[in-house]
Order: structure tokens, then C-alpha cells, then sequence
């Protein structure tokens, strides 16, 4: 039988999804080039944030990590991370009591950081991995899979792609992720099926079809 | 004052002397992790924060727990029955046992649901009645009835796992009577007057003070949670939106939010948390609501009064748990009682809750009594006095040292197929040293309550 899911709990744990692959993916790209801008590339951060559509300025690869985790822009992991915290309240009772308690950790973890007085290092971004690599586990532990799950997968594929598209490009890379989100959208819903045709839009597309699965 | 150390309490502390005493700073970081909050608005700001905790327990011996169990059935019967009488012949009014201005006056009585009787005639499912022990006779009083939407049953859930994880100690050696199946008398209680489809639990929402609680109690009862909108109703019937798009049918709502609020198209039109049509559902017969619509003219402050009366009037049986005395200014003698032993009186406004609109008598000046006593001769029946009962304190483990502080103690009594009362509770400090109220909204914690044996 199918998962009773209101579309509120749809929507927050596709989201919950989507912020915290963002925080991942936004925490290995800045680790990588944090490595970059020691000594290869000092403008390394500068063309990192230009794909997310940031002007990040910084004196040297200290700074840049300390603005590009806390920095007044759009891809604040703090603020990020106070958006899944929202969505991970507001869909809890779908997920793993300890994944649960791991994402509150990784929002204060990350609220903390903008408090302290010393500067950000490494360390705390293998601290946050750490933590979001325990959400990942301690949620997917769980024997029997739930249509609240498929969303959650659904959230991470998505943003996935979106990541892809900034980057990388590769033909091979997207249609794999493509299939991955057709194979959870048939799971939820078996009527439907994600098409893309253009690439150019392909978000657009892939946007139409997650508001068309989740019926308000 | 506190109340006289027993051996279950020496058993205790025996076993506290040995614990490592950092630890208790695990249980704010657990409340903290898994978010068990209670939200406030201030200054029209909303307040996420976590209940204060203390981690001395209330200790209830089995056998004084088992005579409090029997007053608390019995009275939740009473006033079951009270309830629907009312509202459907009110013989009781009909006898002369309450006079009908009290009824009709008191703030939760609803005429227009008069004729109606719910699933099963059952309409106290849950309930939060509030006592606490006379340090004077030894004996536990009733403070309040709670027959709406009583909360804080998930604290002392949640907050009793944590503290067999920290302090396995107690638990291996203590015999403390386990609490877990507080989610399955709810789950069966509703059950049992679901009138067809699935349970859902009704919140207000994420910003809701006690979001905690109705996200946490969902999961444990097996209900959906559900905002208003999650539900829609159809031919007098409540279906739950899937997100799909299909409709469910629902048999059964654990609501959380008041009659005012529950339907805008019966109730307040404003209400942008309430399900439109879902009175008419309720009426028709084709879902349960639990608690039902009109409880709050039993849990009234006046109607409290003749809660006694009720016992002897539908069981025939004298009460086994007493009410604080109280006195309503409305009737003549009682009136002249009030005038002239106000100083030592403590003053409830009927319509307020929370803790608010009490006032202690001893406390105020002779100007704010003389203003009292003409603000309650001018609209006597808003208000009750009643005697100030010198509860005990409770030990409390407060800021590295061990204090004192007036303690409370919610029982939750749920009505199903039979009345059970569940054998924890809430137990609220408290936050200063000789202060009466214990609420959380007036700054109060809370501790875990254990009903032991020896």
C-alpha cells in the first residue's frame, strides 16, 4: 500500500533533500579549492562562486573559506542549513530519529561557527562532512524503505543535477541522473514519467514535473 | 515544605550519591538535538527553546499511586457523563444540581451542539487533570480539569528514554513502572470511536507552541500529522489529501487546537487553521474528534465547583480525590466568605488559563483588594476564590545545588473502551523559590515522575 504523505511533507523532504546535498556539494567543491588557492590558483574561489552566480571576494584561502561558508550571499551554508533544519521539523516524523538529531547538530554546528571568534579552518568542514556523511547513514539504515524516503532521494538527485550542469556537462554523468530520478518519480508515482528533450531547460522541466507530482 | 522522605525516596538518593553528576548537562544537549521544544511569541518574536528540566524525579508509590488512579476514573467518568447529559437532556440541570446560569455563562458550553451525541457517547478522550499534595493532611487535591486539548504528555515520554540512557542505574535498580505504552492507549482509545478511515492528528502548525509535541505524539500514536488544509471535507465527509492527490477517508482527529479555531464556516471565519465543513462532518456521525466540540464547559473554573456533586449525582459514589475548597462569589454566602477572607484567598479569573488571571490574596495591596472585591461584585460569576493549599515542594537539582520548589503534577487520564490513567505525568517547578505557579508559560520546568515500589 502506498505511503500516506501530505503534500507539505512531499515537498519539505524533497527539500530537506535538496539543501543538504547543496551543503555537501557546496562544502567538497570549497575543500577542493581551499587546496587550490594555497598555492596553484589564488583565484580559484573567485571562479567557483562565479557558477553559483556569487562575487565572493577574499585576501587568501583562510578568508575564503571563512566567506565562502559565512559570507552575506546566497550560498551561506549557515542560512542553507537553517532552511533544512526547517524542513527536517517540519517532515520529522518521516525521519530517522537520529538523522533527525544529527541535522539539528549540523545547523548549530554551523550557527557556531558565525559566532566564534577564530577564524574557520579545515577542520570544520571535515566536521560538517562528517556530520551530513551520519545523516545520510543513520537515515538510510532503515530496513524498510518509505515513499517519504523516494522524495528525500528525489531532493538529492535533483540538486545533483543542478550541480552537474554547473560544472561538468558530461552527457554520460546527467542522462545516468536523469534515469536515477525517473526510476523515484515512477516510484511515486507510476503514471508519470520525467521527459527531456532540451537540455537548455532542463531544470524547467524537471521543476514542471516535481509540481505536477506533488498535488497541493 | 517538603514531604516526609519514604524508603523509595532514600533508595534514590542512595543511587544519585553515586552518579557522576556532569552528565546531567546531557539531557539540555539532547533537548537540544532532537529539538524537544516548547515555543514562545515575545515581543512578537517566536522563540524556539527547550523546557527546563530537573532531573530529581517526583517519586509516587505504587499504592498511592493506584488510590490516585481510581479518584482520576472516577471523576473523568463523571464528568464524561456530565457532558453528555448536558448536551443531550440535562437531567442534571433539569434536577437542580447545577443551576443553568452557571452552565450557560461558562465560556466552553456550545448550544448549538445540544441534541448531539458523539462516537460511542464518548467525549473526554483525553484528558490533563492537574493536582497537587496538601503538605497539611497528606492528601492530593484537584486543581483544574483539562477536558479540551490538554498538552505535555511528550516530555515526560521522550525525556524518560534519555534518562535510561544517561542514568541506567535507577532503571537496573529501582522498580520504576515502565511508561511506553502511553502511544498505544491513545492509538486504541482512538480507535475505538473511529467512525470508519484512518487517525490523523490535527496541529496548527510548525509555529504552534507545542509543534513538538503533536509532530512527536503522530509518530508514537501511528496518526498522520495534518494542517487544516491536509484535510478536506466532502459530502459531510473528512478525507486526508496524499499527496498524490488521492483523498482518504478519516475516521478519527486528534485535534490540537481549539473549538474557536476548528471550523471557520461554524466557528471564527478568521480562523486560517480550522477545516472548513469539518462541525457538519462531526454532526453527521461520519468522524470522531477527539476531544469533542463543548469540553470546555466541564474543565470551566465554576463548573469545577460542582464536579463533587457530579461524582455523587451519576455514580452515586462519595469522591475519592477532593477538590481544593472553593467558594463562588455568585452564591450569597459564599460571596460574604470571599469579602471578608480575601487576604488570605487565592482568586481565579474563570476565562483565563496558563497560570494567568490567578491572584494570591496575600499578596496584593489593600487598594488592588478593595478594587478586587468591586470588580467581583459587579460580575460575580467570572470568578472563583478558593483556600491557598500549601502543596509540598518538590527537591529540585537546580544550578549545582539542591533546592526546594512547589511542584504540581498532571495526570492524563485517557477514555476509551475503559478509562485509563496513565502511570506517569507531568510534573511542573516552580521557576522561583515559594512561587505557586508551576505553568511553562509562566517560566516552569519540568522533571519525570516514577511510580515505584519498594
Amino acid at each position: 500500500m502506498e505511503q500516506l504523505l501530505t503534500a507539505n511533507v512531499a515537498s519539505s523532504m524533497y527539500w530537506l533533500g535538496r539543501y543538504l546535498e547543496r551543503v555537501e556539494l557546496t562544502l567538497r567543491e570549497i575543500g577542493k579549492t581551499y587546496d587550490c588557492i594555497i598555492d596553484v590558483d589564488k583565484s580559484a574561489g573567485t571562479a567557483l562562486y562565479k557558477k553559483f552566480n556569487i562575487d565572493l571576494e577574499y585576501t587568501n584561502a583562510v578568508d575564503f573559506l571563512d566567506k565562502a561558508i559565512q559570507g552575506n550571499h546566497a550560498g551561506n551554508l549557515a542560512n542553507l542549513m537553517v532552511q533544512a533544519r526547517e524542513n527536517a521539523i517540519i517532515s520529522r516524523t518521516n525521519i530517522d530519529a537520529s538523522a533527525f538529531g544529527e541535522i539539528i547538530e549540523l545547523h548549530d554546528f554551523l550557527q557556531s561557527l558565525s559566532k566564534n571568534y577564530h577564524p574557520i579552518d579545515f577542520n570544520d568542514i571535515d566536521n560538517a562532512l562528517s556530520l551530513i556523511s551520519e545523516i545520510w547513514g543513520t537515515h538510510g539504515k532503515k530496513g524498510h524503505r518509505k515513499y517519504s524516503d523516494y522524495f528525500l532521494k528525489l531532493g538529492r538527485l535533483v540538486e545533483e543535477l543542478d550541480f552537474q550542469l554547473r560544472f561538468n556537462q558530461k552527457s554520460d554523468v546527467l542522462k545516468t541522473i536523469i534515469k536515477d530520478i525517473n526510476a523515484m518519480i515512477k516510484v511515486l508515482n507510476p503514471e508519470m514519467r520525467l521527459v527531456v528533450d532540451d537540455e537548455e531547460n532542463m531544470m524547467e522541466t524537471i521543476y514542471k514535473t516535481i509540481d505536477k507530482l506533488i498535488v497541493n | 515544605m517538603l514531604e516526609k522522605s519514604t524508603e523509595l525516596h532514600e533508595k534514590f538518593w542512595e543511587i544519585f550519591a553515586k552518579q557522576d553528576r556532569q552528565k546531567i548537562d546531557q539531557f539540555k544537549t539532547y533537548m537540544d538535538k532532537f529539538a524537544v521544544n516548547f515555543n514562545l511569541y515575545k515581543d512578537g518574536n517566536f522563540i524556539e527553546q527547550s523546557l527546563p528540566f530537573d532531573v530529581i524525579p517526583r517519586i509516587i508509590s505504587t499504592q498511592e499511586f493506584r488510590k490516585i488512579e481510581k479518584g482520576l476514573q472516577q471523576r473523568v467518568t463523571a464528568l464524561n457523563l456530565f457532558l453528555e447529559d448536558l448536551y443531550t437532556d440535562a437531567k442534571i440541570v433539569k434536577d437542580g444540581i447545577i443551576p443553568f446560569e452557571f452552565v450557560e455563562r461558562a465560556g466552553g458550553y456550545l448550544k448549538e451542539f445540544v441534541g448531539f451525541s458523539p462516537s460511542k457517547k464518548i467525549r473526554a478522550h483525553i484528558n490533563g487533570i492537574d493536582l497537587v499534595k496538601d503538605s497539611k493532611n497528606d492528601e492530593w487535591v484537584i486543581l483544574e480539569d483539562n477536558l479540551r486539548v490538554p498538552s505535555g504528555a511528550s516530555y515526560p515520554l521522550s525525556i524518560r528514554d534519555t534518562y535510561r540512557k544517561i542514568y541506567p542505574d535507577f532503571f537496573e535498580n529501582l522498580k520504576i513502572e515502565p511508561i511506553k505504552e502511553y502511544p498505544k492507549i491513545i492509538t486504541d482509545a482512538m480507535n475505538y470511536v473511529n467512525t470508519g478511515g484512518i487517525n490523523v492528528l490535527l496541529t496548527p502548525g510548525r509555529f504552534n507552541s507545542a509543534y513538538y509535541e503533536h509532530s512527536y505524539l503522530a509518530e508514537k500514536i501511528g496518526a498522520e500529522l495534518v494542517r487544516a488544509h491536509e484535510l478536506v471535507v466532502i459530502d459531510k465527509k473528512v478525507y486526508f489529501k496524499n499527496y498524490n492527490g488521492k483523498k482518504i477517508l478519516v475516521g478519527a482527529i486528534y485535534r490540537r487546537l481549539d473549538d474557536d479555531f476548528i471550523d471557520p464556516k461554524f466557528f471564527n471565519p478568521e480562523s486560517l487553521i480550522g477545516v472548513p465543513g469539518l462541525v457538519e462532518a462531526y454532526l453527521s456521525g461520519n468522524v470522531a474528534l477527539m476531544n469533542a466540540i463543548g469540553n470546555g464547559v466541564a474543565d470551566d473554573k465554576g463548573i469545577y465547583y460542582f464536579v463533587p456533586k457530579m461524582i455523587e449525582y451519576y455514580l452515586g459514589e462519595e469522591p475519592i480525590l477532593q477538590n481544593a475548597p472553593t467558594y463562588l462569589p455568585y452564591f450569597e454566602k459564599d460571596m460574604d466568605y470571599v469579602m471578608n477572607n480575601m487576604e488570605k484567598l487565592v482568586i481565579k479569573d474563570v476565562a483565563e488559563a496558563g497560570g494567568y488571571g490567578v491572584l494570591f490574596g496575600h499578596s496584593m495591596t489593600k487598594l488592588q483588594i478593595e478594587d478586587l472585591k468591586a470588580t467581583i461584585k459587579a460580575n460575580p460569576r467570572r470568578f472563583i476564590a478558593q483556600e491557598l493549599i500549601e502543596f509540598y515542594d518538590e527537591k529540585c537539582y537546580l544550578n549545582n545545588e539542591l533546592v526546594n520548589r512547589k511542584a504540581d503534577f498532571r495526570a492524563y487520564v485517557i477514555m476509551g473502551e475503559d478509562v485509563k490513567v496513565w502511570n506517569c505525568g507531568l510534573t511542573r517547578y516552580a521557576l522561583e523559590e515559594g512561587n505557586y505557579l508551576v505553568n511553562s508559560s509562566q517560566g516552569g520546568g519540568f522533571k519525570d515522575t516514577w511510580v515505584m515500589e519498594l
